[in-house]
């Protein structure tokens, strides 16, 4: 019948594959779900991020997780200039539901056209010095390629929590997503703290980059996968819940992956997705949603 | 020398066509409490929301004298006018719910010169209102509506304002609130020497610490007193609030 070992090994490298998914969810979170920009092109921007860090990694051998590291604060920068072309053009006269929807699905084709363009449709990927390894504890099997790009994700998301709560910046893009105009209140221009935050979810775009590069070949289109997976999360967490969008995450990983050795892997979306809508419908606001307003 | 600390001079503003202050004069002498009185609908929080750039007044100016300085704030940003040392506590209070008391008090603390004083500014909080420091790290939407407004008393404080706008602070708190929170901000008026404008319908209580008060009625001053005791003698005021 069922082998302990083979469900344990399922939960543990869903935990894994939910570290991934994590990271790539909580840029989304915080700009969908704390700053209401429903920026559909964020796993496009991963992609994107991914394509130039293989590109850097396979001219100067540097680790994609470190290559990460240092792109995403051009990343971030890109991130505060797009989210001032957002405002301006959408945001500002109240034009974001729809028109804002569809700048950032027509950035989303955008960036995946120019890749197809100037890379080809080709898969992309980089070598890595511990991707063929794997740590075992006991009967568990811990493959490098993905316990390193976790404990980077961990980490990542770690110093996100501590800079929300401990720096003026932080707590300002915390309350930011509560009541954006009464910032103006304390001398604070909620603008400024939005196109901050924007660049924060722009660069964890990025951070989440390296990591994907490292777990699997990403082509054009690899953000495809990941879009319905990660708005399903952090609408699974609660919108603007960021502790509940790493619990949602690691909670999707371990229910797909043990759908997929108990069933087959064709069964893993249809299992999590299931899981969203019965979720959704005894809690609308999500797992860690409060009750918004 | 006593001068004008803010001085509000022909004021018209509105929301889209509809005017709702006709010509607003004020002025609020440095070191004193002006209450701003009237009942709802009479243009009182329009007019904080004019002095502070949230509503942008048509004709009229907005003067303030900070530091030995004379500003004008007409026409410039909330933040800009915050920044200067004109701080609000607004309507409704508009704290942020699912932060804690001392997130939502340090946030107050954004400019920069506040911002070297936080840990001084605190204690004059926790002292204010001893109940803050026991509750400092419960989220401030958990709280009853008097603690939630000594929140944001607490916050505009922690902005080491010159000039404190106060907009209803009795609004929706039981009346031992009511009167423990305008002493209050009598009492801190004293200690820190701080210019008050408050905007306020409990007439009774709002007289008990004003220095001055202004009726507005209809969106026009109807009545200016230079005393606490002549606003209690006037007849519009009798009219509008007593009943007799």
């Amino acid at each position: 019948m069922l082998d302990p070992v083979l469900i344990v090994n399922a939960i543990v490298s869903g935990l894994l594959l939910g570290c991934l998914y994590a990271i790539a969810s909580m840029g989304l979170a915080v700009s969908f779900g704390m700053l209401d920009v429903v920026n559909i092109a964020h796993p496009a921007m991963m992609v994107l991020a991914s394509f130039v860090i293989a590109g850097l990694c396979s001219q100067s051998g540097l680790d994609p997780l470190l290559t990460a590291l240092l792109v995403a604060p051009a990343f971030g920068f890109l991130g505060v200039g797009l989210y001032r072309v957002y405002h301006h053009f959408f945001e500002q006269s109240g034009d974001e539901a729809m028109q804002g929807l569809a700048f950032f699905f027509g950035l989303m084709i955008l960036i995946e056209v120019s890749l197809v363009l100037i890379y080809g449709a080709d898969q992309r990927w980089v070598e890595t010095s511990y991707g063929g390894h794997t740590l075992s504890l006991g009967p568990v099997d811990l493959p490098l390629r993905m316990l390193l790009p976790a404990m980077m994700s961990l980490a990542c998301i770690g110093a996100l929590f501590v800079w929300l709560r401990r720096s003026f910046t932080g707590r300002a893009v915390a309350a930011v997503a509560q009541d954006r105009d009464a910032l103006r209140f304390l001398a604070i221009n909620p603008i400024r703290i939005k196109a901050v935050a924007f660049g924060i979810s722009v660069a964890l775009a990025a951070i989440a980059a390296g990591c994907l590069i490292v777990v699997q070949p990403v082509d054009a289109h690899s953000g495809h996968v990941f879009i319905g997976r990660i708005l399903a999360i952090v609408i699974l967490a609660g919108l603007g819940s960021l502790p509940g969008t790493l619990v949602a995450a690691l909670l999707f990983g371990v229910i797909e992956n043990l759908a997929a050795t108990l069933w087959g892997p064709a069964w893993s979306p249809a299992v999590a997705f299931g899981l969203l809508l019965a979720v959704l419908t005894v809690r609308p606001q999500g797992i860690f949603g409060g009750a918004h307003t | 020398m006593a001068y004008d600390a803010l001085v509000v001079r022909d004021l018209d503003a509105g929301y889209g066509a509809v005017r709702v202050l006709h010509g607003v004069s004020l002025r609020v002498p440095e070191g004193q409490i002006v209450a701003l009185l009237g009942t709802n609908g009479n243009g009182k929080s329009t007019l904080m929301k004019a002095i502070l750039g949230l509503v942008k007044p048509t004709r009229g100016t907005v003067r303030a004298r900070l530091d030995g300085r004379e500003v004008d704030l007409t026409g410039r940003a909330t933040e800009e006018i915050v920044d200067l040392g004109v701080v609000l506590v607004p309507e409704g209070r508009r704290l942020f719910r699912d932060l804690t008391v001392e997130e939502n008090l340090v946030l107050g603390a954004w400019r920069a010169c506040a911002r070297r004083e936080i840990s001084g500014n605190l204690r004059l909080c926790f002292e204010t209102f001893p109940r803050l420091g026991e509750r400092r790290r419960q989220r401030v939407g958990s709280m009853s509506g008097g603690e939630q407004q000594m929140v944001a008393i607490g916050r505009a404080l922690m902005s080491m304002p010159r000039i404190l706008l106060v907009d209803e602070p009795s609004v929706g708190l039981a009346p031992i609130m009511v009167k423990q929170t305008i002493e209050t901000i009598g009492a801190l008026k004293a200690k820190l020497g701080l210019t008050v404008l408050m905007a306020e319908q409990n007439f009774t209580q709002a007289i008990r610490i004003a220095d001055r008060g202004s009726v507005l009625v209809h969106g026009s001053i109807a009545f200016e007193g230079e005393t606490a005791e002549s606003l209690g003698d006037n007849h519009l005021v009798r009219q509008f609030y007593l009943g007799t």
